[in-house]
């Protein structure tokens, strides 16, 4: 690549380079988080309680979606069976500035694992022991929007069970929002999609979050976060 | 009263939402009866004291106090005294079908059927856009909500309602999903009716692989159409139930 083709390129590196920060910030939070929740968990004493893990998750989650210009819609940590009883599960879950408690009579239901364990976003990471992202979906059981849900794996020990997950929710429109403007200097029809080829956000009007999308002939492919690609072009399937 | 393998909660994400509305109290009965309803809380299980109650659905403790007792007058849940005290879940809940058909005496002909393409609409739209943009896990997902033949009548209303979220959640519409609960639960326990019809339930797992398969064809009219037949042949064997009842 010739100096000349590389400086008039480099407003457009920088776009995407700025949309893939912002997207590795909210993964790499999310990792030291879950990190730090299972310090915290195997540091409780043997029983853990729903009281302990609030107290615990709590303080975390009003500082992310009180961020100002932040991103994260909600967030919070669901146990996996077994961390406070067999089946049952234990959601510590807020959303929004004035941190609205998710779910939380769920946590007097004996069989409340149930609710959660068919979601992608729960058994993924749970059955992988990886990090995961899950959407664009339409997210019934929290914001009741399109979005995007982070969600990573939490152990107590390094070799024991998955013993539950932390994860954050970003609306689509939060994101359009922040994209748009990126996405503009990279191309008229430049594309944020997920793994599937879904378009999340576009440059392109005739493009809509939700729509299946294919990258044109050719066009410059930039990474995303974990999972995530910007198409400098895109079509609608 | 167990869930099915694939679960329910997407009807009750509602259940659990916080209270903001008027009727607190009769709102917070409600929600537990939804929950008795779809399994989630079960005969013989304690529930929470009046302050955790509270705490967990963001109301003040004397609107969960008052919700209990309403609960306890109902027959919902019993009280026992002393050590191993607390509120449970009554052994016998009363069934919802007595609730279904008195909300079903109740209704004037017109808001059954206005109620049918209210959510005639919502739902076709869903459908027609979902067509648009379904892929291989989505129609696993809408497919694993289709009732076998041998599922009693509470649990193929929720797949029902179930299947037709999961085409609302393909369409990855949020105002339509939004709605579409919202009919849902206006509906109330009125749709658990039909459900124990042998023809009906016939009927709807034909509607049921249609729609799937139109979805799955991106074929957005015929998917809207297998859709408004569903919520009609709904519509229609309530009126006719209506009338053959309280006439």
């Amino acid at each position: 690549m010739s100096e000349i083709t590389a400086s008039s390129n480099t407003p457009i590196l920088c776009a995407a380079a700025g949309l893939d920060a912002v997207i590795t910030d909210i993964e790499s939070r999310l990792t030291e988080w879950a990190t730090e929740t299972g310090t915290a968990l195997a540091a409780l004493s043997a029983k853990v309680s729903g009281t302990a893990v609030d107290k615990l998750v709590r303080p975390v989650v009003e500082e992310l979606v009180r961020t100002p210009d932040g991103y994260i819609a909600g967030a919070g940590f669901l146990a996996n069976a077994g961390l406070l009883g067999p089946e049952r599960s234990y959601i510590a879950w807020w959303q929004g500035e004035d941190l609205e408690h998710v779910d939380a009579l769920a946590n007097f239901s004996p069989n409340s694992i149930s609710r959660y364990v068919k979601s992608e976003w729960f058994r993924v990471p749970v059955d992988t022991g990886q990090p995961h992202v899950t959407g664009p979906y339409v997210d019934f059981l929290c914001t009741d929007e399109y979005v995007l849900t982070f969600t990573h794996p939490v152990f107590c020990r390094s070799d024991g069970p998955v013993s539950g997950i932390v994860g954050m929710d970003v609306t689509v429109q939060r994101l359009e929002r922040g994209a748009l403007p990126a996405l503009r200097r990279i191309g008229e029809r430049a594309t944020l999609v997920n793994a599937d080829g879904r378009a999340i956000v576009s440059a392109a009007p005739d493009i809509a979050a939700g729509d299946l999308t294919a990258a044109e002939e050719g066009c410059s492919v930039y990474p995303v976060g974990r999972k995530f690609q910007i198409w400098a072009g895109a079509a609608a399937l | 009263m167990l869930l099915t393998p694939q679960g329910a909660s997407r009807s009750l994400a509602a259940v659990f939402t916080p209270i903001r509305s008027r009727g607190l109290v009769d709102e917070v009965c409600s929600r537990i009866e939804q929950a008795v309803e779809t399994g989630l809380l079960t005969s013989g299980q304690r529930l929470p004291n009046e302050t955790e109650l509270a705490a967990a659905l963001g109301v003040s403790a004397v609107t969960a106090r008052e919700a209990l007792s309403q609960l306890r007058t109902s027959g919902i849940i019993r009280t026992a005294r002393g050590r191993s005290g607390g509120s449970f879940i009554a052994d016998d809940v009363l069934p919802s079908r007595d609730r279904a058909l008195e909300q079903l005496r109740q209704l004037t002909r017109l808001q059954i059927s206005d109620l049918g393409l209210h959510y005639q609409a919502i739902a076709a739209a869903c459908a027609g856009v979902a067509a648009r943009r379904s892929d291989a896990a989505d129609m696993a997902t809408l497919r694993s909500f289709i009732p076998t033949a041998e599922a009693d009548p509470l649990h193929w209303r929720l797949a029902v309602s179930e299947f037709l979220l999961e085409v609302a959640a393909i369409a990855r519409s949020a105002r339509l999903a939004r709605e579409l609960i919202r009919l849902q639960a206006d509906l109330g326990p009125l749709t658990m009716l039909p459900c124990a019809d042998p023809a009906y339930r016939r009927t709807t797992a034909g509607l049921l692989d249609d729609i799937a398969a139109a979805v799955e064809g991106r074929q957005s009219s015929t998917a809207e159409v297998a859709v408004k037949a569903l919520v009609a042949a709904t519509t229609d064997w309530l009126l006719n139930e209506q009338s053959k009842r309280y006439h």
